[in-house]
């Protein structure tokens, strides 16, 4: 058995990734119009950018998988001309970096909600830590700090943590996931 | 799809797409340790000149791409002018407070936020994706199976674009109605992506199989249909950012525009 990832599993990662690296590339102008409303509405919209990863790890359920998804999205927006350029490339690798941690931490064995939701909150600590030397945020005023911290970590739990894992259930009733998961307990039970 | 996307090829075309990409992070990690927004408004200027004249791509599409710029630098800036700390009030009204240090701050993240946009698209307009990843293969020694598997799924986004506008099309001729409100919202992006993913994935699947049955995933010795180098473009480049490093500085030093040299404080 050849070590780590196959080319199965990181060409289907990848094209995962591209899909929702277009989604990230739409997702900047839409972020750009939310933020004129003010008050970090915004932010509540910013989950979207920590989904590939948490998708791509519920549908292949391989260690690495979460990392690579996210810093192929992040890729795929950067080529496509995404408007923070490489920025996008120093959050991609965190964002991916943090979901990974919480997906090793449960010894790559759960994928429920929870788990999405813990990965989600994991990515937006992250990029928050990345904002704190690249946007300056720790000079905001503290009470539009803490605006910021709550609604991005509950963008996370949205949109990477809740919708991410009801879109793998519909994926999963396709049977597609079947193609590209290792085989697990049940298999070998209903081998019998 | 029948968009003209028809370019000249210039010299930032000819650069090895590594080093590129490679000073494109260099001078991401300098620009968040340049705390003084003189130094940065001639930064801009320095890229701005790489954007306007070299790229080889026609004006009005330069112009198209350079719009959502300037929402890049409301957003970056303004909630840090509105709520950023700092001690000389110059407007209150509310929870917004404007001080002298916030204002200049946001100004600095607005600025900041054009040129990583500028430099992203220089980058993205001036690099085809087959050449940078065989130039990942080849000098930064990234393994074939990633690099492949990228440049066959760029190859597959196309064809996503079609598949999605059959979808549209499939949708509306059944009168496929998505209803209002969060649960419509909900609904269509059901109704787009379940089969979008699930056609990609299979699609994937397949050509994977087929790589790997022409040993797509060796990574022995082998050889490459395209032979990236270095070449003197390269160093033209890097002379050029040495340039615009040290003439902004001395501007800067010179002829500020504004009295502050420090944003953080």
């Amino acid at each position: 058995m050849e070590k780590g990832l196959k080319l199965t599993d990181i060409l289907v990662t990848i094209i995962i990734a591209l899909i929702f690296g277009i989604i990230y590339k739409l997702w900047g102008p839409l972020y750009g119009v939310i933020s004129t409303l003010g008050l970090h509405v915004e932010q509540l919209i910013y989950g979207m950018w920590f989904i590939a990863a948490v998708v791509a790890y519920l549908i292949i359920r391989k260690p690495g998988v979460a990392l690579l998804a996210e810093v192929a999205a992040a890729q795929g927006e950067f080529i496509f001309g995404g408007e923070w350029g490489v920025a996008t490339l120093i959050f991609g690798l965190g964002q991916g970096l943090a979901a990974e941690l919480i997906f090793a931490a449960f010894r790559y064995q759960r994928f429920d909600m929870i788990v999405a939701s813990l990965a989600g909150v994991a990515s937006a600590l992250a990029s928050l830590g990345i904002d704190f030397y690249y946007g300056y945020i720790g000079d905001l005023a503290l009470w539009n700090l803490l605006i910021l911290f709550g609604t991005r970590i509950a963008g996370g739990i949205l949109i990477s943590g809740i919708f991410a894992h009801l879109l793998v259930k519909a994926l999963e009733k396709t049977g597609v996931t079947n193609l590209v998961r290792p085989a697990s307990q049940e298999d070998y039970k209903a081998l019998g | 799809m029948s968009i003209d996307f028809s370019y000249q090829e210039t010299w930032l075309h000819k650069i090895n797409p590594s080093l590129k990409l490679g000073f494109v992070f260099l001078l991401f990690i300098h620009l968040i340790m340049i705390h003084n927004t003189n130094i940065l408004i001639n930064y801009m200027f320095g890229t701005l000149i790489l954007y306007l004249f070299f790229t080889g791509h026609p004006w009005k599409r330069l112009m198209i791409i350079f719009l959502p710029f300037l929402l890049i630098f409301l957003t970056s800036s303004t909630s840090m002018i509105f709520f950023g700390k700092g001690d000389v009030t110059w407007f209150k009204w509310g929870l917004i407070h404007i001080t002298e240090e916030s204002f200049f701050r946001g100004l600095h993240l607005g600025f900041r936020g054009i040129i990583f946009a500028i430099i992203g698209v220089v980058f993205a307009l001036t690099t085809r994706p087959v050449y940078l990843f065989y130039s990942f293969m080849q000098q930064l020694k990234l393994k074939p199976k990633y690099a492949y598997s990228f440049m066959a799924a760029i190859r597959l986004i196309p064809l996503m674009i079609e598949e999605m506008q059959t979808l549209h099309y499939a949708l509306k001729v059944r009168g496929v109605q998505s209803g209002k409100g969060i649960r419509g919202l909900y609904n269509k992006l059901k109704s787009y992506s379940i089969p979008l993913l699930s056609q990609s994935i299979r699609k994937a699947f397949r050509i994977a199989v087929a790589m790997e049955a022409k040993r797509f995933s060796n990574s022995g010795n082998r050889t490459y249909y395209y032979q990236i180098n270095f070449s003197k473009v390269d160093l033209v480049f890097v002379f050029y950012l040495i340039a615009v490093f040290t003439l902004s500085y001395y501007m800067a030093v010179q002829y500020p525009y504004f009295p502050i040299t420090d944003v953080r404080l």
